[in-house]
């Protein structure tokens, strides 16, 4: 069955309905709230509620923007303010990150691979935690989630001229962060 | 090209939007770049760990879980909808009482005003209050003219007979 229809019956009441919308998306909202806690308990806490906040928001749906759109944003929003709750944003030092740190190229080179790519994973991630709000979230939705340039324009009301300078902006603030550990000791490789 | 303008299209073509001259000039920079071409690698890099989702597997009986709290949730709705309701018109009605209370409070005095206006806030018609006056007035004239009249058949004038 097609998606618009599923919204309207779910809107008319038919709970089948809604529970198809929720087995389509629920892996994406899932997905989405993990990549910005990286929490699995917490994400499928934030998934169900987001669930439970489209079902009572659905009548107000007009079918403006796509059902999925629509359902991102709320996810987005509500991600923002569990953070937010959270105390998450704070900046995240260098220091807190030392015990994960790959900058040691002997070490790591002894560590079994996966265990490398995991730690180098989280490093990332823990850098990605100290970027403003307005950067990590577009950069997750990015290059964590992939969505399109389009959809994030969408979902987060920006024109896509602003999501490709914020994008370009968070993508830089990460990598002079991640430099000297993606490249090995030496300095951030700022470009001339 | 500077070095910018190189960031800038690498970031672009690593998503996929770059082709054409702009890729060549790219490239062509990239080559004689060594700075660019370590940023390159540093954002290929990060970009293939951000874009890891290995760990991604939703929790099982998902809908099992969400179904008995959407049925709570619309058992309640009503209740929330008179709850939000009711708790909007507390300030509404704190308004309310202000704005009539201000306008009691700080009506000026009838002193203060004109006869007319003070009339009119105590809900007194100034014309039937006139007329009742005038009316007072008549009942008087009259009486006083019944006085003298009175007078006059007691002491009849005496014209002088010629």
């Amino acid at each position: 069955m097609e998606e618009k229809q599923l919204v309207r019956l779910a809107q008319d009441g038919s709970p089948e309905a809604f529970e198809e919308l929720v087995r389509r998306f629920q892996p994406k909202v899932f997905s989405m709230a993990l990549s910005f806690t990286r929490n699995r308990q917490a994400s499928d806490d934030l998934a169900q509620e987001v669930f439970l906040k489209a079902y009572l928001a659905l009548p107000r749906f007009h079918g403006k923007s796509e059902f999925g759109t629509w359902l991102y944003r709320i996810s987005v929003n509500h991600i923002k303010d569990y953070l937010r709750k959270k105390g998450r944003a704070k900046e995240v030092s260098l220091d807190d990150v030392r015990e994960i740190s790959f900058s040691d190229r002997e070490q790591a080179e002894r560590a079994e691979e996966e265990r490398e790519i995991e730690a180098r994973r989280k490093l990332v991630r823990s850098f990605v935690e100290g970027l403003p709000e307005k950067y990590r979230v577009i950069l997750t939705l990015r290059d964590v989630q992939g969505l399109a340039y389009e959809e994030i324009s969408r979902i987060l009301k920006l024109s896509p001229g602003t999501v490709d300078s914020r994008l370009h902006r968070a993508r830089r603030m990460l990598r002079v962060k991640l430099a000297p550990h993606l490249a090995g000791v030496g300095g951030t490789h700022e470009l001339p | 090209m500077n070095c910018r303008k190189a960031e800038k299209r690498l970031l672009r073509s690593l998503d996929g939007r770059l082709a054409g001259p702009e890729a060549e000039a790219l490239g062509k920079h990239l080559e004689t770049c060594p700075a660019c071409r370590r940023a390159a690698t540093e954002y290929r890099s990060m970009l293939a760990l951000l874009r890891d989702r290995s760990e991604a597997e939703p929790m099982p009986r998902f809908w099992e879980r969400l179904e008995p709290r959407l049925r709570e949730e619309k058992e309640i709705m009503p209740l929330l909808v008179w709850e939000r309701w009711s708790l909007r018109a507390i300030p509404a009605f704190l308004a309310l009482v202000g704005i009539i209370g201000g306008f009691l409070f700080f009506t000026p005095p009838a002193a203060e005003m004109s006869p007319s206006a003070a009339l009119l806030l105590q809900n007194q018609d100034p014309l039937s209050d006139t007329h009742a006056l005038f009316e007072a007035d008549r009942s008087e004239t009259r009486t006083l003219m019944l006085m003298f009249a009175s007078l006059d058949e007691k002491t009849p004038l005496r014209r002088p007979t010629p």
